[in-house]
Protein backbone atom coordinates (compact mmCIF):
# COMPACT_ATOMS: atom_id res chain seq x y z
CA UNK A 1 0.00 0.00 0.00
CA UNK A 2 1.56 2.98 -1.11
CA UNK A 3 2.28 5.98 -3.66
CA UNK A 4 3.27 4.79 -7.13
CA UNK A 5 5.21 8.01 -9.06
CA UNK A 6 4.60 7.67 -12.70
CA UNK A 7 7.32 10.83 -12.44
CA UNK A 8 8.80 12.86 -10.45
CA UNK A 9 8.59 16.62 -11.78
CA UNK A 10 10.79 19.43 -10.16
CA UNK A 11 8.35 22.07 -8.71
CA UNK A 12 9.03 25.24 -7.29
CA UNK A 13 7.30 26.57 -4.21
CA UNK A 14 4.46 24.04 -4.55
CA UNK A 15 0.61 23.95 -3.48
CA UNK A 16 -1.39 21.09 -3.41
CA UNK A 17 -5.27 21.22 -3.76
CA UNK A 18 -7.34 17.91 -2.96
CA UNK A 19 -10.62 17.35 -3.78
CA UNK A 20 -13.11 13.90 -3.32
CA UNK A 21 -16.62 13.45 -4.01
CA UNK A 22 -19.34 14.66 -1.27
CA UNK A 23 -22.51 17.14 -1.82
CA UNK A 24 -23.01 18.40 -5.05
CA UNK A 25 -19.68 16.79 -6.49
CA UNK A 26 -18.58 21.00 -5.76
CA UNK A 27 -15.35 19.81 -4.64
CA UNK A 28 -14.32 17.22 -7.51
CA UNK A 29 -15.91 19.60 -10.01
CA UNK A 30 -13.69 22.73 -8.99
CA UNK A 31 -10.42 20.52 -9.35
CA UNK A 32 -11.25 18.50 -12.07
CA UNK A 33 -12.22 21.35 -14.20
CA UNK A 34 -9.15 23.16 -12.95
CA UNK A 35 -7.05 20.27 -14.00
CA UNK A 36 -8.16 19.92 -17.07
CA UNK A 37 -8.02 24.25 -17.61
CA UNK A 38 -4.03 23.71 -17.03
CA UNK A 39 -3.77 20.20 -18.93
CA UNK A 40 -1.96 19.32 -15.39
CA UNK A 41 0.06 15.88 -15.81
CA UNK A 42 -0.61 12.73 -14.14
CA UNK A 43 2.52 12.50 -11.54
CA UNK A 44 1.52 9.83 -9.25
CA UNK A 45 -1.16 7.84 -7.94
CA UNK A 46 -1.96 5.93 -4.77
CA UNK A 47 -2.45 2.06 -4.91
CA UNK A 48 -6.11 1.48 -4.59
CA UNK A 49 -6.22 -2.08 -3.44
CA UNK A 50 -6.17 -1.85 0.09
CA UNK A 51 -8.45 1.41 0.11
CA UNK A 52 -11.23 0.46 -1.80
CA UNK A 53 -13.53 -2.58 -3.39
CA UNK A 54 -12.98 -2.76 -7.26
CA UNK A 55 -15.81 -0.93 -9.21
CA UNK A 56 -15.72 -2.45 -12.17
CA UNK A 57 -15.09 -6.00 -13.89
CA UNK A 58 -14.79 -6.18 -17.77
CA UNK A 59 -14.84 -9.92 -18.60
CA UNK A 60 -14.29 -10.73 -22.67
CA UNK A 61 -15.26 -14.24 -24.12
CA UNK A 62 -14.89 -15.66 -20.54
CA UNK A 63 -11.88 -14.02 -19.63
CA UNK A 64 -11.44 -11.57 -16.73
CA UNK A 65 -9.63 -8.71 -18.65
CA UNK A 66 -9.60 -5.80 -16.15
CA UNK A 67 -10.43 -4.93 -12.71
CA UNK A 68 -10.74 -1.04 -12.38
CA UNK A 69 -10.76 0.61 -8.66
CA UNK A 70 -11.24 3.64 -7.97
CA UNK A 71 -8.60 6.00 -8.98
CA UNK A 72 -6.51 8.20 -6.68
CA UNK A 73 -4.16 10.35 -8.80
CA UNK A 74 -1.58 13.49 -8.09
CA UNK A 75 -1.47 15.82 -10.75
CA UNK A 76 1.00 18.28 -11.20
CA UNK A 77 1.51 22.15 -12.91
CA UNK A 78 4.20 24.27 -13.65
CA UNK A 79 2.88 28.44 -13.28
CA UNK A 80 6.32 29.42 -13.78
CA UNK A 81 6.23 30.94 -9.93
CA UNK A 82 3.94 28.81 -7.49
CA UNK A 83 3.72 25.62 -8.99
CA UNK A 84 0.82 23.23 -8.05
CA UNK A 85 -0.35 20.07 -7.60
CA UNK A 86 -3.49 19.03 -7.98
CA UNK A 87 -5.17 15.46 -5.71
CA UNK A 88 -8.00 14.06 -7.22
CA UNK A 89 -10.11 11.19 -5.08
CA UNK A 90 -12.44 9.16 -7.06
CA UNK A 91 -13.99 7.94 -3.99
CA UNK A 92 -13.43 8.47 -0.58
CA UNK A 93 -12.01 5.05 1.75
CA UNK A 94 -15.01 4.46 3.82
CA UNK A 95 -14.91 1.55 6.44
CA UNK A 96 -18.77 -0.05 6.68
CA UNK A 97 -19.91 1.09 3.49
CA UNK A 98 -20.74 5.09 4.53
CA UNK A 99 -19.87 7.86 1.82
CA UNK A 100 -17.42 10.07 3.70
CA UNK A 101 -14.17 8.79 4.78
CA UNK A 102 -13.96 7.11 8.52
CA UNK A 103 -11.63 4.75 10.27
CA UNK A 104 -8.18 4.06 10.28
CA UNK A 105 -8.16 3.57 5.95
CA UNK A 106 -8.90 7.09 6.29
CA UNK A 107 -6.26 8.07 8.72
CA UNK A 108 -3.93 6.21 6.32
CA UNK A 109 -5.04 7.86 2.69
CA UNK A 110 -4.87 11.17 4.36
CA UNK A 111 -0.98 10.52 5.71
CA UNK A 112 -0.20 9.39 1.75
CA UNK A 113 -1.49 12.61 0.44
CA UNK A 114 0.41 14.84 2.85
CA UNK A 115 3.30 12.51 2.53
CA UNK A 116 3.27 13.83 -1.13
CA UNK A 117 3.02 17.08 0.10
CA UNK A 118 5.46 17.39 2.15
CA UNK A 119 8.15 15.49 -0.19
CA UNK A 120 7.33 18.27 -2.72
CA UNK A 121 7.35 21.10 0.39
CA UNK A 122 4.43 22.08 -0.27
CA UNK A 123 3.53 25.35 1.78
CA UNK A 124 -0.07 24.67 1.98
CA UNK A 125 -2.93 22.64 1.66
CA UNK A 126 -6.18 23.57 0.10
CA UNK A 127 -9.20 21.20 0.34
CA UNK A 128 -12.18 21.53 -1.20
CA UNK A 129 -16.10 20.74 -0.53
CA UNK A 130 -19.80 21.67 -0.34
CA UNK A 131 -21.74 24.26 2.48
CA UNK A 132 -25.32 23.42 2.89
CA UNK A 133 -26.80 26.59 3.04
CA UNK A 134 -30.26 27.94 3.13
CA UNK A 135 -29.63 29.59 -0.85
CA UNK A 136 -31.73 29.28 -3.71
CA UNK A 137 -29.96 28.14 -6.70
CA UNK A 138 -30.74 31.00 -9.09
CA UNK A 139 -28.60 32.82 -5.89
CA UNK A 140 -24.74 33.51 -6.16
CA UNK A 141 -23.03 30.71 -4.05
CA UNK A 142 -20.67 31.73 -1.63
CA UNK A 143 -17.29 30.46 -0.17
CA UNK A 144 -16.66 29.44 3.32
CA UNK A 145 -13.48 29.23 4.29
CA UNK A 146 -11.99 27.42 7.13
CA UNK A 147 -8.46 27.53 7.92
CA UNK A 148 -6.33 24.95 10.19
CA UNK A 149 -4.38 27.82 11.65
CA UNK A 150 -5.86 31.49 13.42
CA UNK A 151 -3.03 32.60 11.18
CA UNK A 152 -4.78 32.80 7.94
CA UNK A 153 -7.91 34.13 8.65
CA UNK A 154 -7.22 37.61 8.03
CA UNK A 155 -5.97 36.42 4.38
CA UNK A 156 -9.36 34.69 3.66
CA UNK A 157 -11.38 37.60 5.53
CA UNK A 158 -9.77 39.57 2.36
CA UNK A 159 -11.16 37.62 -0.57
CA UNK A 160 -14.06 38.51 -2.21
CA UNK A 161 -17.31 36.49 -1.81
CA UNK A 162 -15.76 34.50 1.09
CA UNK A 163 -16.98 33.83 4.87
CA UNK A 164 -15.53 32.25 7.89
CA UNK A 165 -17.66 30.28 10.16
CA UNK A 166 -17.85 32.83 12.19
CA UNK A 167 -19.76 34.92 9.69
CA UNK A 168 -22.83 32.41 9.79
CA UNK A 169 -25.40 33.41 11.92
CA UNK A 170 -25.55 30.84 14.51
CA UNK A 171 -23.00 29.01 14.08
CA UNK A 172 -20.77 30.80 16.72
CA UNK A 173 -17.24 30.06 14.05
CA UNK A 174 -18.19 26.32 14.96
CA UNK A 175 -19.07 23.34 12.64
CA UNK A 176 -17.78 20.12 11.40
CA UNK A 177 -16.50 19.33 7.88
CA UNK A 178 -16.91 15.43 7.39
CA UNK A 179 -14.80 13.23 5.31
CA UNK A 180 -11.34 13.48 3.92
CA UNK A 181 -11.80 17.31 3.43
CA UNK A 182 -11.95 17.80 7.27
CA UNK A 183 -9.57 15.21 8.52
CA UNK A 184 -6.69 16.51 6.14
CA UNK A 185 -6.81 19.73 7.61
CA UNK A 186 -6.38 18.44 11.06
CA UNK A 187 -3.79 16.27 9.84
CA UNK A 188 -1.73 18.81 7.89
CA UNK A 189 -1.78 21.01 11.56
CA UNK A 190 0.05 18.34 12.43
CA UNK A 191 2.64 18.17 9.95
CA UNK A 192 3.06 22.24 10.75
CA UNK A 193 1.58 22.63 7.01
CA UNK A 194 -1.07 25.04 6.94
CA UNK A 195 -4.50 23.87 4.88
CA UNK A 196 -7.70 25.51 4.24
CA UNK A 197 -10.98 23.44 3.35
CA UNK A 198 -13.00 26.04 0.48
CA UNK A 199 -16.70 25.11 0.83
CA UNK A 200 -19.05 26.57 -1.82
CA UNK A 201 -22.56 26.55 -0.84
CA UNK A 202 -25.29 24.31 -2.05
CA UNK A 203 -28.97 25.19 -1.18
CA UNK A 204 -30.04 23.20 1.37
CA UNK A 205 -33.10 21.38 -0.78
CA UNK A 206 -30.36 19.84 -2.80
CA UNK A 207 -28.30 18.23 -0.20
CA UNK A 208 -30.08 14.68 -0.59
CA UNK A 209 -29.85 14.69 -3.94
CA UNK A 210 -27.65 13.30 -7.02
CA UNK A 211 -27.46 16.23 -8.56
CA UNK A 212 -23.53 18.09 -9.18
CA UNK A 213 -23.83 21.83 -7.89
CA UNK A 214 -20.78 23.60 -10.53
CA UNK A 215 -22.22 26.92 -8.95
CA UNK A 216 -20.80 25.64 -5.92
CA UNK A 217 -17.58 24.10 -7.63
CA UNK A 218 -16.95 28.07 -9.59
CA UNK A 219 -17.50 29.48 -5.95
CA UNK A 220 -14.18 27.61 -4.85
CA UNK A 221 -12.49 28.02 -7.54
CA UNK A 222 -12.76 32.46 -7.41
CA UNK A 223 -11.27 31.87 -4.08
CA UNK A 224 -8.35 29.21 -5.39
CA UNK A 225 -7.71 32.27 -8.48
CA UNK A 226 -7.66 34.76 -5.45
CA UNK A 227 -5.37 33.18 -3.23
CA UNK A 228 -3.03 31.23 -5.53
CA UNK A 229 -2.83 34.95 -7.33
CA UNK A 230 -3.29 32.85 -10.41
CA UNK A 231 -5.92 34.02 -14.01
CA UNK A 232 -8.22 30.32 -14.28
CA UNK A 233 -10.13 30.53 -16.95
CA UNK A 234 -13.85 30.19 -16.17
CA UNK A 235 -15.45 29.40 -19.56
CA UNK A 236 -15.97 26.21 -18.83
CA UNK A 237 -17.36 26.02 -15.11
CA UNK A 238 -19.89 29.19 -16.04
CA UNK A 239 -21.55 27.21 -18.89
CA UNK A 240 -21.79 23.92 -16.10
CA UNK A 241 -23.35 26.35 -13.70
CA UNK A 242 -25.47 27.81 -16.37
CA UNK A 243 -26.42 24.07 -17.77
CA UNK A 244 -26.94 22.62 -14.45
CA UNK A 245 -29.32 26.37 -13.17
CA UNK A 246 -31.59 25.68 -16.07
CA UNK A 247 -32.09 22.26 -15.74
CA UNK A 248 -32.74 22.67 -11.72
CA UNK A 249 -35.26 25.76 -12.59
CA UNK A 250 -36.76 23.18 -15.30
CA UNK A 251 -37.17 20.55 -12.24
CA UNK A 252 -38.25 23.66 -10.04
CA UNK A 253 -41.21 24.76 -11.92
CA UNK A 254 -42.81 20.77 -12.01
CA UNK A 255 -42.63 21.18 -8.35
CA UNK A 256 -45.93 22.10 -6.32
CA UNK A 257 -47.24 25.77 -5.77
CA UNK A 258 -47.04 25.04 -2.02
CA UNK A 259 -43.22 23.85 -1.63
CA UNK A 260 -42.46 26.63 -4.31
CA UNK A 261 -43.72 29.09 -2.49
CA UNK A 262 -41.38 27.48 0.49
CA UNK A 263 -38.56 27.84 -1.65
CA UNK A 264 -39.00 31.31 -3.27
CA UNK A 265 -38.45 32.69 0.20
CA UNK A 266 -34.83 31.97 -0.40
CA UNK A 267 -34.50 34.21 -3.00
CA UNK A 268 -34.50 36.74 -0.44
CA UNK A 269 -31.85 35.33 2.15
CA UNK A 270 -28.38 34.79 1.95
CA UNK A 271 -27.13 32.55 4.66
CA UNK A 272 -26.40 34.99 8.15
CA UNK A 273 -29.29 37.58 7.30
CA UNK A 274 -31.97 34.94 6.60
CA UNK A 275 -31.34 33.60 10.15
CA UNK A 276 -30.88 36.84 11.69
CA UNK A 277 -33.97 38.47 10.15
CA UNK A 278 -35.91 35.35 10.81
CA UNK A 279 -36.77 35.00 7.15
CA UNK A 280 -36.15 30.83 7.21
CA UNK A 281 -36.38 29.41 10.58
CA UNK A 282 -34.99 26.05 11.56
CA UNK A 283 -37.86 24.77 11.50
CA UNK A 284 -38.67 26.34 8.40
CA UNK A 285 -35.92 24.45 6.70
CA UNK A 286 -36.81 21.35 7.92
CA UNK A 287 -40.49 21.42 6.46
CA UNK A 288 -38.94 22.22 3.53
CA UNK A 289 -36.48 19.71 2.91
CA UNK A 290 -39.97 17.17 4.34
CA UNK A 291 -42.02 18.64 1.43
CA UNK A 292 -39.37 18.30 -1.12
CA UNK A 293 -38.42 14.43 0.29
CA UNK A 294 -42.17 13.61 0.08
CA UNK A 295 -42.56 15.23 -3.06
CA UNK A 296 -39.51 12.97 -5.17
CA UNK A 297 -40.75 10.37 -3.43
CA UNK A 298 -44.15 10.85 -4.78
CA UNK A 299 -42.75 11.30 -8.13
CA UNK A 300 -40.14 8.25 -7.72
CA UNK A 301 -43.60 5.92 -7.47
CA UNK A 302 -45.12 7.97 -10.65
CA UNK A 303 -47.58 10.63 -9.84
CA UNK A 304 -47.50 13.04 -12.94
CA UNK A 305 -47.11 17.12 -11.43
CA UNK B 1 -3.02 -3.68 10.83
CA UNK B 2 -1.37 -5.48 7.96
CA UNK B 3 0.79 -7.16 10.68
CA UNK B 4 -2.41 -8.57 12.34
CA UNK B 5 -2.49 -11.92 12.49
CA UNK B 6 -5.50 -13.02 10.42
CA UNK B 7 -5.41 -16.73 10.12
CA UNK B 8 -5.51 -19.72 12.70
CA UNK B 9 -4.27 -22.84 11.24
CA UNK B 10 -4.99 -25.55 13.85
CA UNK B 11 -3.01 -28.54 11.46
CA UNK B 12 -0.84 -28.01 9.01
CA UNK B 13 -2.19 -29.09 5.55
CA UNK B 14 0.63 -31.49 3.39
CA UNK B 15 -1.31 -30.79 0.08
CA UNK B 16 0.68 -30.61 -3.20
CA UNK B 17 -0.60 -28.97 -6.22
CA UNK B 18 -4.21 -28.99 -4.67
CA UNK B 19 -7.53 -27.84 -5.70
CA UNK B 20 -9.15 -24.96 -3.64
CA UNK B 21 -12.94 -24.79 -4.06
CA UNK B 22 -14.54 -21.16 -2.56
CA UNK B 23 -18.08 -21.04 -1.43
CA UNK B 24 -19.83 -18.22 -0.10
CA UNK B 25 -22.84 -18.35 2.36
CA UNK B 26 -24.80 -15.17 1.07
CA UNK B 27 -25.19 -16.87 -2.37
CA UNK B 28 -28.63 -17.24 -3.78
CA UNK B 29 -29.98 -20.73 -2.95
CA UNK B 30 -26.76 -21.39 -0.44
CA UNK B 31 -25.46 -22.69 -4.11
CA UNK B 32 -22.13 -22.75 -3.52
CA UNK B 33 -22.34 -24.24 0.29
CA UNK B 34 -24.74 -26.71 -0.50
CA UNK B 35 -22.12 -27.93 -3.02
CA UNK B 36 -19.35 -28.27 -1.07
CA UNK B 37 -21.48 -29.42 1.69
CA UNK B 38 -22.15 -32.36 -0.54
CA UNK B 39 -18.36 -32.81 -1.09
CA UNK B 40 -17.42 -32.96 1.99
CA UNK B 41 -19.96 -35.24 3.24
CA UNK B 42 -18.91 -37.63 0.29
CA UNK B 43 -15.39 -37.85 1.06
CA UNK B 44 -12.52 -37.94 3.53
CA UNK B 45 -12.68 -33.85 4.94
CA UNK B 46 -11.62 -31.73 7.50
CA UNK B 47 -11.13 -28.74 9.24
CA UNK B 48 -7.87 -27.26 9.60
CA UNK B 49 -7.96 -23.56 9.87
CA UNK B 50 -10.05 -19.88 9.44
CA UNK B 51 -9.42 -16.69 9.13
CA UNK B 52 -10.40 -14.60 11.92
CA UNK B 53 -13.16 -12.43 11.60
CA UNK B 54 -11.72 -9.17 13.23
CA UNK B 55 -10.89 -6.48 10.61
CA UNK B 56 -13.38 -8.38 8.06
CA UNK B 57 -16.80 -7.59 9.59
CA UNK B 58 -18.61 -5.38 12.02
CA UNK B 59 -18.15 -6.91 15.66
CA UNK B 60 -21.64 -4.63 16.76
CA UNK B 61 -23.38 -7.93 17.80
CA UNK B 62 -24.88 -10.81 15.99
CA UNK B 63 -27.59 -11.79 13.36
CA UNK B 64 -30.39 -13.71 14.15
CA UNK B 65 -31.59 -16.52 11.67
CA UNK B 66 -34.18 -19.41 12.03
CA UNK B 67 -33.99 -18.31 15.66
CA UNK B 68 -30.13 -19.20 15.99
CA UNK B 69 -27.74 -16.64 16.63
CA UNK B 70 -25.37 -16.43 13.58
CA UNK B 71 -22.20 -14.88 13.53
CA UNK B 72 -19.86 -15.04 10.35
CA UNK B 73 -17.30 -18.03 10.18
CA UNK B 74 -14.62 -18.32 7.39
CA UNK B 75 -13.32 -21.73 7.41
CA UNK B 76 -11.25 -24.09 5.77
CA UNK B 77 -11.29 -27.47 5.18
CA UNK B 78 -8.98 -30.23 3.23
CA UNK B 79 -9.61 -33.37 1.95
CA UNK B 80 -6.20 -35.14 1.97
CA UNK B 81 -6.69 -38.37 -0.02
CA UNK B 82 -8.48 -35.83 -3.14
CA UNK B 83 -5.76 -33.02 -2.94
CA UNK B 84 -8.77 -30.41 -2.63
CA UNK B 85 -9.53 -27.29 -0.22
CA UNK B 86 -11.92 -25.89 0.56
CA UNK B 87 -13.49 -22.64 1.77
CA UNK B 88 -16.71 -21.93 3.23
CA UNK B 89 -16.89 -18.18 4.21
CA UNK B 90 -19.53 -15.66 5.00
CA UNK B 91 -18.56 -12.48 2.67
CA UNK B 92 -16.39 -10.04 4.22
CA UNK B 93 -18.30 -6.75 4.80
CA UNK B 94 -14.58 -4.55 4.96
CA UNK B 95 -11.00 -5.10 4.01
CA UNK B 96 -11.60 -7.40 1.24
CA UNK B 97 -8.25 -6.99 -0.46
CA UNK B 98 -6.37 -8.12 3.25
CA UNK B 99 -9.13 -10.77 3.68
CA UNK B 100 -8.86 -12.71 -0.14
CA UNK B 101 -4.78 -11.89 -0.05
CA UNK B 102 -5.12 -14.48 3.55
CA UNK B 103 -6.84 -16.85 1.77
CA UNK B 104 -4.12 -16.46 -1.40
CA UNK B 105 -1.95 -17.02 0.98
CA UNK B 106 -2.60 -20.25 2.71
CA UNK B 107 -3.77 -21.61 -0.91
CA UNK B 108 -0.16 -20.79 -1.97
CA UNK B 109 2.12 -20.99 1.12
CA UNK B 110 0.23 -23.72 2.97
CA UNK B 111 -1.68 -26.06 0.62
CA UNK B 112 0.13 -25.50 -2.62
CA UNK B 113 -2.80 -24.81 -4.66
CA UNK B 114 -2.33 -25.05 -8.63
CA UNK B 115 -5.94 -24.17 -9.07
CA UNK B 116 -8.68 -22.12 -8.11
CA UNK B 117 -12.83 -22.54 -8.03
CA UNK B 118 -15.48 -20.53 -6.66
CA UNK B 119 -19.18 -21.33 -7.01
CA UNK B 120 -22.31 -19.47 -7.49
CA UNK B 121 -25.62 -18.93 -8.37
CA UNK B 122 -27.63 -16.32 -10.95
CA UNK B 123 -30.83 -15.56 -10.59
CA UNK B 124 -32.75 -17.00 -14.32
CA UNK B 125 -36.11 -16.67 -15.89
CA UNK B 126 -35.58 -20.42 -16.97
CA UNK B 127 -38.23 -22.83 -15.59
CA UNK B 128 -36.55 -25.90 -12.82
CA UNK B 129 -37.26 -28.38 -15.23
CA UNK B 130 -34.50 -27.41 -18.21
CA UNK B 131 -31.32 -28.95 -17.66
CA UNK B 132 -29.02 -26.42 -15.18
CA UNK B 133 -26.04 -24.46 -17.83
CA UNK B 134 -22.42 -24.46 -16.20
CA UNK B 135 -21.05 -20.95 -17.01
CA UNK B 136 -17.23 -20.25 -16.46
CA UNK B 137 -15.30 -16.82 -15.65
CA UNK B 138 -11.36 -17.38 -16.27
CA UNK B 139 -8.40 -15.39 -15.05
CA UNK B 140 -6.24 -17.36 -17.76
CA UNK B 141 -6.81 -18.80 -21.28
CA UNK B 142 -5.18 -21.83 -19.95
CA UNK B 143 -7.40 -22.76 -17.86
CA UNK B 144 -10.32 -21.71 -20.01
CA UNK B 145 -8.54 -24.60 -22.80
CA UNK B 146 -8.72 -26.86 -19.77
CA UNK B 147 -12.65 -26.94 -19.13
CA UNK B 148 -13.42 -26.79 -22.88
CA UNK B 149 -14.25 -31.28 -22.18
CA UNK B 150 -16.08 -30.12 -19.41
CA UNK B 151 -19.60 -28.62 -21.43
CA UNK B 152 -19.36 -25.04 -19.97
CA UNK B 153 -20.74 -22.10 -21.16
CA UNK B 154 -17.41 -20.16 -21.47
CA UNK B 155 -17.93 -17.11 -23.71
CA UNK B 156 -19.43 -14.94 -22.17
CA UNK B 157 -19.03 -11.02 -22.55
CA UNK B 158 -19.89 -8.85 -19.02
CA UNK B 159 -19.05 -5.46 -17.84
CA UNK B 160 -20.18 -4.20 -14.64
CA UNK B 161 -23.42 -1.83 -15.02
CA UNK B 162 -23.20 1.30 -13.14
CA UNK B 163 -24.39 1.59 -10.09
CA UNK B 164 -23.14 -1.87 -9.25
CA UNK B 165 -19.96 -3.50 -8.12
CA UNK B 166 -18.36 -6.80 -9.32
CA UNK B 167 -18.58 -9.89 -7.44
CA UNK B 168 -16.21 -11.02 -4.31
CA UNK B 169 -15.29 -14.07 -6.66
CA UNK B 170 -14.14 -11.88 -9.74
CA UNK B 171 -11.64 -10.11 -7.47
CA UNK B 172 -10.69 -12.94 -5.82
CA UNK B 173 -9.79 -14.92 -9.59
CA UNK B 174 -8.11 -11.42 -10.08
CA UNK B 175 -5.70 -11.07 -7.23
CA UNK B 176 -5.13 -15.62 -7.87
CA UNK B 177 -4.14 -13.93 -11.30
CA UNK B 178 -1.56 -11.24 -10.40
CA UNK B 179 0.18 -14.52 -8.10
CA UNK B 180 -0.04 -16.83 -11.45
CA UNK B 181 -3.02 -18.82 -9.80
CA UNK B 182 -4.93 -20.20 -12.21
CA UNK B 183 -8.55 -19.18 -11.18
CA UNK B 184 -12.42 -20.19 -12.47
CA UNK B 185 -15.34 -18.32 -11.45
CA UNK B 186 -18.48 -21.28 -11.78
CA UNK B 187 -22.12 -19.79 -11.98
CA UNK B 188 -25.66 -21.53 -12.36
CA UNK B 189 -28.32 -19.66 -13.58
CA UNK B 190 -30.78 -20.94 -10.43
CA UNK B 191 -34.64 -20.40 -11.51
CA UNK B 192 -35.91 -17.32 -9.61
CA UNK B 193 -38.41 -19.49 -7.88
CA UNK B 194 -35.78 -21.61 -6.33
CA UNK B 195 -33.59 -18.84 -5.04
CA UNK B 196 -34.76 -18.45 -1.45
CA UNK B 197 -35.42 -22.41 -1.33
CA UNK B 198 -32.97 -25.16 -2.80
CA UNK B 199 -32.03 -25.98 -6.20
CA UNK B 200 -30.73 -29.69 -5.92
CA UNK B 201 -30.02 -29.70 -9.63
CA UNK B 202 -27.53 -27.28 -9.78
CA UNK B 203 -25.72 -28.40 -6.43
CA UNK B 204 -25.62 -31.59 -8.55
CA UNK B 205 -24.44 -29.89 -12.03
CA UNK B 206 -22.02 -28.39 -9.74
CA UNK B 207 -20.55 -31.41 -7.72
CA UNK B 208 -21.21 -33.33 -11.25
CA UNK B 209 -18.45 -31.21 -12.47
CA UNK B 210 -16.02 -31.67 -9.71
CA UNK B 211 -16.74 -35.30 -9.73
CA UNK B 212 -15.93 -35.31 -13.66
CA UNK B 213 -12.52 -33.31 -13.52
CA UNK B 214 -11.08 -34.66 -10.51
CA UNK B 215 -12.53 -38.33 -10.61
CA UNK B 216 -13.81 -37.92 -6.53
CA UNK B 217 -15.61 -40.84 -7.03
CA UNK B 218 -18.87 -38.82 -5.32
CA UNK B 219 -21.91 -41.21 -4.86
CA UNK B 220 -25.02 -39.19 -6.01
CA UNK B 221 -27.88 -41.61 -4.74
CA UNK B 222 -28.34 -39.01 -1.64
CA UNK B 223 -28.56 -36.11 -3.93
CA UNK B 224 -30.94 -37.53 -6.47
CA UNK B 225 -32.95 -38.44 -3.85
CA UNK B 226 -33.80 -34.98 -2.88
CA UNK B 227 -34.14 -34.00 -6.29
CA UNK B 228 -36.74 -37.05 -6.60
CA UNK B 229 -38.34 -35.74 -3.49
CA UNK B 230 -38.81 -31.89 -5.07
CA UNK B 231 -39.95 -32.93 -8.28
CA UNK B 232 -42.57 -34.91 -6.65
CA UNK B 233 -43.74 -31.78 -4.43
CA UNK B 234 -43.98 -29.78 -7.25
CA UNK B 235 -46.09 -32.61 -9.63
CA UNK B 236 -48.53 -32.53 -6.78
CA UNK B 237 -48.96 -28.90 -6.90
CA UNK B 238 -49.21 -28.68 -10.65
CA UNK B 239 -52.06 -31.76 -10.02
CA UNK B 240 -53.69 -29.72 -6.95
CA UNK B 241 -53.15 -26.39 -9.33
CA UNK B 242 -53.19 -26.75 -13.62
CA UNK B 243 -52.43 -22.58 -13.67
CA UNK B 244 -49.19 -23.52 -11.88
CA UNK B 245 -47.94 -26.02 -14.34
CA UNK B 246 -49.24 -23.93 -16.99
CA UNK B 247 -46.95 -21.05 -15.66
CA UNK B 248 -44.36 -23.29 -15.43
CA UNK B 249 -44.39 -24.24 -19.05
CA UNK B 250 -44.70 -21.01 -20.41
CA UNK B 251 -41.31 -20.81 -18.83
CA UNK B 252 -40.09 -23.41 -20.64
CA UNK B 253 -40.76 -21.97 -23.84
CA UNK B 254 -39.58 -19.04 -23.04
CA UNK B 255 -42.73 -17.04 -22.28
CA UNK B 256 -42.57 -14.46 -19.58
CA UNK B 257 -44.82 -14.10 -16.70
CA UNK B 258 -45.97 -10.92 -15.39
CA UNK B 259 -45.26 -9.65 -12.22
CA UNK B 260 -48.52 -10.98 -10.25
CA UNK B 261 -47.73 -14.33 -11.90
CA UNK B 262 -44.27 -14.32 -10.93
CA UNK B 263 -45.16 -13.72 -7.29
CA UNK B 264 -47.09 -16.21 -7.54
CA UNK B 265 -45.56 -19.18 -9.09
CA UNK B 266 -42.66 -18.43 -6.49
CA UNK B 267 -45.01 -18.13 -3.13
CA UNK B 268 -47.03 -21.43 -4.33
CA UNK B 269 -43.57 -23.36 -5.08
CA UNK B 270 -42.14 -22.11 -1.93
CA UNK B 271 -45.24 -22.94 0.10
CA UNK B 272 -45.23 -26.83 -1.64
CA UNK B 273 -41.42 -27.19 -0.99
CA UNK B 274 -41.95 -26.65 2.79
Amino acid sequence: MGIRYIKEPGLSDPVMIAAWPGIGNIGLIALDTLRRSLRAEQMAYIEPCEFFYPKKVIIRGGELVELDFPASDFFYHRSGRRDLILFIGEEQPAEGGGVYAAGSMAYSMANLVLDVAEKYGCSRVYTSGAAVAPIHHTARSRAWAVPNSANLIAEFKGYDNTVLMSDIEGRGGEGNIAGLNGLLLGMARRRGIDAVCIMGEIPVYLQGFPFPYPKGSKSVLEVLSAALDMWLDMEVIDELARQSESELTRLYEKLPDEIKLQLDRLKESTVGAAESEGLITEDDKKKILDDIDKFFKRDAGGDQH
Amino acid sequence: MSGEQTVRLSDGPDLKGSVLIVAWAEDASSLGVQAVDYLMQSLDCREFGEILPEGFFPMGGVNVVDDVARFPESRLYMCDSNNLVIFKSSIPRMGWHRFLTSLLDVAQRDCSVKEIYTLGAMISPAAHTVPRLLISIVNSREIKAALEPYNIMADNDYETPPGQKPTLSSYLAWLAGQRGIPAVNLWVPVPYYLVTIDDPRSVKRLVYFFNSKYDLGVDFTALDAVITEQNSKIAGLFEKSPEIKNMVRRLEVGEGLDGEESERLAREIAEALK
